[in-house]
């Protein structure tokens, strides 16, 4: 188990360098990815651009701290493949309810294999290049850029449709001619709400003037009776509900256990454990 | 009495973290004497015309208080409940330099408000509500303010049950009935962490937060803004708030026009808002929750000991678009997503469950996917009117939302054009039992097949057939009949009883059971149709089962019905094998289904069909052996059905004798007698409505000084009489004597006068011993379940078990906490046993006249008897010597005077003594009627033709009972009668009392709101009294208006109701307007009309 993933699409997508990369190696490639060592880390479209600094190693001549280039280059799935990729996309509504809320379906090799295709990258898929002195490829700092970029993915896979050179502006025109293809695209375009700024934490108490021809009544017992038996809510069989729409790990959690699983536990305890003011 | 006060207030600084907390004032009419500050103002506000200005409890007083009679503990340290006491700052309506007190302190004080009033901010001391908390303070977060929910719910408690002379303001009651409700918002997880997003100069800081997303929510402020006193924000941290301030406009102490106070809406956002943190702050979590969320934003909303600001804008952007996804509601979409679950004909084939839509226009129109999906596009835009122009983006998108809520949904959108998706027989248990509540809860419909509904549901149950053992059988055609007779149970009636294993009501082997209970699904068809079960209390229901199996178990009648109304869920109990039983159980559960008893011959009246019923029920109640309540509402004639039953029991007996032809000189027709208990002040009543309508029956009363204290005697008395009538307090005098007899049947009047276990009165009835009970109450006891109790203790002793079994099994769960399943449980147990019918019954309201016109009758205590008596002797004297004017003045000014001496001697000797109902059974009957209409909710006019009365009443009623009083004299102005009688009708006013004297009350009013009208004493002229009644019984009087007229026996007041009665009767000859025709009289005739008769003496 690595810390950079916690989805399936995630943690396959790792998988794939795992396979052939030796464990000395995928280590300090992690340490790289973990560490303060990466200058800048670019994805465009199909492509990966890191900096990273090396360390100082008189065994390989090297005395004083390099600046490594790492690019990672994957293969692209041709134009008139992706328009027939998403011909069936748009035919599932679950694939495209799935990516709308930063999923990627756990059967979508399924529609991918019904073309000849896959989404996720295998050993071939991808070049790896860099400019240290190592001469195995995958070397540690190409293995590091890898560790990033899954991390990326398991955040956006939407990044993963662009690695395989299918850029969002395509996805979305080729989507506008089905019903939920037009909801996607108005979700993913939606333009975030700016922050809204609020005066105080809780909703703040306000004044009011009353006027002096305000009764005695409506001062001492208000306008509208009390009903005469005391509500008595009852609670939930299933907890959580109300964040279970957004599904598993919304993007606020960064964390790797689930977010639901969490909530579930929390509400249950506030539920539960608050007798004296809830009984 | 102390009003308690309370509210909301929000902290006086207006930071952006601004809390607040729950503070509890006091107030009260006395003045506290070691308070002098109190004291000067107390003198110059008693000094002046005007209202009563409250007090508020100080400090140290209200730290005594709230320790001493209500049980406060300090929140930090056990004892130190002063160290939460401050001042708080509260704008109250304020006049001649002094706070107008509440209107619950003003109705007990009596004062009159004045019309105009200006404001001003009072500092009162205030307790602060908080608990401490460990958890909460190691979160550095909320204070302990939720805590005021459960000090609410105490107080509220002990108020209801009057365990301390305490009110309830009507804000502190607001904030309780809010509080309980707001629950739902955790209860129902409708809150989620948050982020709040705070601009500080150019740059801005965010902050966790607990967010409240809740349609039911909003809802809820809604309804309580409108709820909400304006008492509730008139409570300030402070002398004057910076906000009112910065308007330079300083209210410092001085009077203002306007009132400046909270604005309800925001007050009651603030509040929450406020509770929820502090909830879910102080909720104790484990260390081990804590590493799950560590870094998270969940531990940052939980855990900030300060409130973390961060300067990266990325977290909150993440956030708010799932919070904005999370607030989007269903209702912005035209139509509802339905799911229909649809079980297979043949268990081996799968659970389908039907995507369909309803336009929310028309909800009732729902149109399946698979079938939208085949329409061709023109009849697709047709729908598309009702389903919303964007209809399939919006279905798609809320199909997948549905899927996230339940995965299994991800099926059926392998497609363009979902319709369904199919299940097996576990997934659509899961369904059922699970899903659908979420996808209801997420604005979804769900239809579930049939079956599983309610109503067509089969469960497997244990059934227990019963069956009577003494009934001999052959003779159901007797029993039809509906007649009580020997045939029904006897008294020692056993019942036998077996169970039997059953699913839907039918019979089923152990072996299927058993191959039920090993079932590998939760669901199964069994015989055809689908049904669910739950094999592990199968399993259980089988061991219980066969344990019992073998013993044949009987058990009596009362036992039995005990047995059946705390069986749970699990079993059914059956009759159907017993006729017998059936329709007996039917009868004692559906009091509709008995037959109406004949008028009894010697019955010098008409009963009205319910009361026919009533008796039908006495019978057939003490038939069985068991013992009833008879708690009809006041007005309704519970004293008439007992002696009708009286007759009819004779009746049935006559004829049972000839039947066995027993020679009439033979024949021991009289029963053993009857001994009837009541309140001292219907004792002569009781005997008075014996005599108007069963004069045949020999009735006593025993009382009195010279009343038989030797059990011979006693024995030969009770032989004589059909009938024993004494009082509550004799029976407990007098306990030997009494227990002497073995009664055919005790009758409790007012049963409610043994609700005191403890009670001397109470230990000595319970000793005595008879054939029947019965106890008669007005007031809805199912409601005090104490007194409920103890009326079944007296009734049938051990069938609510142990007074300390009852209150742990029954009184603390029901009344404290609500518990639903214990109360439906004890309903069971009781209602065979009650029969109450209410005047608002509509079946009541067909069988009675609008109006029902009744006379209560009084003995007049020994004071009243010897005022009486000297006040005639003088009389006498004087009247031989006098002459003409003279005598007329002195017949109309004994009349005056006899007549005050029967209301109450207090107001004969107007020596300024008390005013008590020891003094008056007039008084203390009036009183109990009053208190037992008010507490059905009814209001009430009480007639009088002297002020003195009138003052003397409303002071005592309001005072001593504080029930909400009017007070209409000569003296009223017009303007005052004309807002005391808009007040009085406003269907907003709590239910009132309103005393009228008959003179000023007469005409021009209209009072309809009341249906209970009282003449406290007699004018001479019914027509007079009619007119006065009539303020009532008006167009407009929607419901039956009893009269209640006193009449004290013995005394003039009986002899001149019987004159009027007597005129009526000759062709309604008419008598004078006022009380002059009496002067008429002739001195013999005089005498004979204001004598006193001794017998109608009650001590």
């Amino acid at each position: 188990m690595s810390n950079f993933t916690r989805t399936w699409w995630g943690e396959t997508f790792l998988a794939t360098i795992e396979q052939f990369t030796d464990k000395g190696r995928l280590s300090r490639g992690r340490s790289y990815a973990n560490g303060r060592k990466v200058e800048s880390f670019e994805v465009e479209g199909d492509r990966v651009t890191a900096h990273i600094k090396g360390s100082v190693n008189p065994y390989y001549g090297v005395y004083t701290e390099p600046l490594y280039v790492t690019t990672l280059e994957f293969e692209p799935i041709s134009q008139a493949k992706w328009a027939a990729v998403i011909a069936l996309m748009a035919s599932k509504v679950s694939i495209l309810s799935k990516l709308l809320v930063g999923e990627i379906p756990d059967n979508i090799e399924e529609s991918f294999e019904t073309l000849g295709l896959r989404l996720l990258p295998e050993k071939g898929d991808f070049t790896g290049h860099c400019t240290c002195p190592d001469w195995s490829n995958p070397c540690k700092h190409i293995a590091g850029v890898y560790y990033l970029l899954a991390a990326e993915i398991d955040r956006d896979p939407l990044k993963l449709f662009e690695l395989r050179g299918l850029a969002q502006e395509d996805l979305l025109a080729g989507l506008s001619d089905t019903p939920l293809g037009i909801a996607f695209s108005k979700e993913l375009t939606a333009e975030a709400a700016p922050p809204e700024p609020v005066e105080s934490l809780h909703t703040r108490p306000e004044f009011v003037s009353v006027a002096r021809s305000v009764s005695l009544n409506d001062f001492w017992q208000g306008e509208k009776r009390l009903p005469s038996t005391i509500e008595t809510p009852q609670p939930t069989n299933v907890p959580a509900i109300l964040i279970k729409k957004q599904g598993d790990y919304p993007p606020f959690w960064q964390r790797n256990n689930s977010f639901i699983e969490v909530m579930e536990d929390f509400y249950t305890r506030v539920r539960t454990k608050n007798g004296n003011i809830l009984d | 009495m102390k009003i308690l006060h309370g509210s909301w207030i929000p902290d006086a600084h207006a930071n952006f973290v601004q809390t607040g907390a729950f503070y509890l004032w006091v107030e009260t009419a006395q003045h506290s004497p070691d308070a002098p500050a109190n004291k000067e103002t107390s003198r110059s506000a008693s000094n002046k015309k005007g209202f009563r200005a409250p007090h508020y409890l100080a400090k140290a007083d209200l730290a005594a208080f709230l320790t001493e009679e209500l049980g406060f503990q300090g929140a930090s340290s056990k004892k130190d409940v002063g160290a939460d006491i401050g001042v708080r700052f509260f704008e109250l309506p304020t006049a001649q330099q002094q706070p107008l007190p509440s209107l619950e302190l003003a109705r007990y004080l009596e004062t009159d408000l004045p019309e105009a009033f200006e404001w001003r901010r009072w500092p009162i001391d205030c307790y602060r509500i908080h608990r401490f908390n460990s958890q909460a303070k190691a979160n550095g977060t909320g204070a302990g303010v939720s805590a005021f929910v459960a000090q609410l719910k105490e107080l509220h408690f002990i108020a209801q049950y009057q365990l301390a002379e305490v009110q309830l303001g009507a804000d502190l009651l607001f904030w309780h009935h809010y509080a309980q409700a707001f629950k739902q918002v955790i209860l129902k997880d409708h809150y989620i962490p948050s982020l709040r997003y705070r601009k500080v100069k150019k740059t801005f800081e965010t902050y966790p937060h607990w967010e409240i997303i809740s349609e039911a929510y909003e809802d809820l402020i809604g309804r309580y803004t409108e709820y909400m006193p304006l008492v509730c924000t008139a409570g300030f941290a402070q002398q004057a708030d910076a906000a009112v301030l910065a308007k330079g406009k300083s209210s410092k102490g001085r009077p203002q026009k306007e009132a400046c106070l909270h604005e309800k809406e925001s007050l009651l956002r603030h509040c929450s808002e406020c509770l929820l943190h502090d909830v879910v702050t102080g909720t104790p979590l484990p260390q081990s929750f804590y590493k799950q969320i560590e870094g998270s934003l969940i531990y940052s909303c939980l855990k900030s000991t300060h409130w973390t600001t961060s300067t990266e804008l990325s977290l909150y952007k993440q956030w708010r678009p799932w919070r904005d996804r999370i607030a989007r509601t269903q209702s912005a979409v035209p139509f509802y997503l339905c799911f229909q679950l649809h079980s297979p004909a043949d268990p081996d084939e799968d659970w389908e469950i039907i995507f369909k839509v309803a336009p929310k226009q028309h909800p009732s129109l729902r149109i399946s996917l698979a079938d939208y999906w085949q329409l061709k596009p023109h009849q697709q835009m047709a729908l598309k009117l009702q389903l919303g122009e964007s209809f399939e983006q919006d279905l798609l998108l809320a199909l997948g939302d549905a899927a996230r809520i339940y995965p299994p949904m991800w099926a059926g959108l392998e497609t363009d054009e979902p319709a369904s998706i199919f299940l097996d027989v576990d997934a659509a248990f899961d369904f059922l039992n699970e899903a659908a509540w979420i996808l209801e809860d997420s604005g979804c419909k769900v239809i579930v097949p049939g079956w599983w509904t309610p109503q067509g549901r089969r469960r497997a149950k244990l059934k227990l057939k019963a069956s009577s053992r003494s009934g001999d059988r052959e003779d159901a055609s007797d029993r039809s009949k509906g007649e009580p007779s020997k045939s029904y149970f006897s008294f020692e009636t056993l019942v036998d009883y077996q169970y039997e294993l059953s699913i839907g009501g039918e019979p089923v082997s152990e072996q299927e059971w058993q191959q039920l209970v090993e079932a590998q699904t939760p669901l199964v068809q069994f015989r055809g149709q689908w049904m669910e079960l739950d094999q592990a209390k199968m399993q259980e229901m089988m061991d219980f089962w066969r344990q019992h199996r073998q013993d044949n178990p009987e058990v009596s009648l009362l036992d039995f019905m005990q047995m059946t109304a705390q069986q749970g869920d699990d079993v059914e109990v059956d009759f159907s094998r017993d006729r017998t039983l059936l329709t007996m159980m039917d009868r004692l559960t559906d009091t509709s289904a008995l037959v109406p008893v004949q008028n009894p011959k010697k019955f010098e009246g008409q009963l009205r069909d319910y009361q026919k019923r009533g008796v039908s029920w006495l019978s057939y109640l003490e038939g069985l052996g068991l013992n009833g309540c008879l708690a009809d509402d006041m007005g309704l004639g519970k004293t008439v059905q007992v002696i009708a039953r009286l007759l009819q029991e004779e009746e049935l007996q006559a004829e049972d004798l000839k039947k066995k032809e027993i020679p009439e000189e033979e024949r021991m027709t009289a029963l053993p007698p009857t001994l009837l208990i009541a309140p001292t002040s219907v004792v002569g009543n009781w005997h008075r409505e014996l005599q108007k309508f069963a004069p045949h029956l020999k009735a006593t009363v025993h009382h009195g000084s010279d009343r038989i204290k030797d059990k011979k005697a006693f024995k030969a008395l009770c032989k004589r009489n059909d009938l024993l009538i004494t009082s509550f307090s004799l029976a407990r005098r007098d306990a030997d004597l009494i227990d002497s007899i073995f009664w055919h049947r005790i009758v409790l009047d007012e049963a409610q006068n043994i609700k005191n276990p403890k009670a001397a009165q109470t230990k000595a009835i319970l000793k005595l011993s008879a054939r029947h009970r019965l106890a008669l109450t007005g007031t809805p006891i199912e409601n005090r379940l104490l007194d409920l109790w103890s009326i079944f203790n007296f009734l049938n002793p051990g069938y609510l078990g142990k007074e300390s079994q009852f209150r742990k099994n029954f009184e603390l769960p029901i009344q404290r906490n609500n518990d639903r399943q214990q109360s439906v449980v004890l309903k069971k147990l009781v209602e065979p046993f009650i029969l109450r019918r209410v005047k608002t019954d509509e079946s009541i309201i067909k069988d009675l006249p609008s109006k029902v016109e009744q006379k209560l009758y009084c003995n007049l205590t020994k004071e009243q008897a010897s005022l009486y008596e000297a006040t005639v002797r003088d009389v006498e004297k004087q009247l031989a010597t006098a002459d003409g004017i003279q005598r007329k003045g002195l017949i109309l000014a004994t009349l005056m005077k006899l007549k005050q001496i029967c209301n109450h001697p207090a107001q004969f000797l107007q020596d300024g003594s008390d005013f008590t109902t020891e003094r008056s059974h007039k008084l203390s009957r009036l009183s109990d009627m009053v208190s037992e209409a008010i507490a059905d909710g009814d209001s009430l006019l009480v007639f009088t033709q002297f002020k003195e009365i009138g003052d003397s009443l409303e002071k005592y009623l309001h005072q001593t009972f504080h029930y909400n009083t009017y007070y209409l004299h000569g003296g009223t102005s017009r303007k005052k009668r004309d807002q005391m009688m808009a007040e009085f009708q406003d269907p907003e006013t709590d239910p009132s009392i309103f005393i009228l004297s008959l003179k000023a009350g007469g005409v021009g009013i209209t009072l309809t709101k009341a249906n209970h009208v009282f003449h406290f004493d007699r004018w001479w002229n019914p027509a007079v009294e009619d007119q006065a009644t009539d303020r009532a019984f008006r167009i407009g009087q929607k419901k039956n208006v009893f009269v209640h007229k006193f009449v004290s026996v013995g005394t003039l007041e009986e002899r001149i109701d019987q004159m009027i009665e007597d005129k009526k009767k000759l062709a309604g000859a008419i008598v004078g307007a006022d009380e002059s025709w009496l002067t008429e009289l002739d001195n013999d005739a005089f005498k004979r009309l204001i004598a006193l008769n001794k017998s109608a003496i009650m001590d």
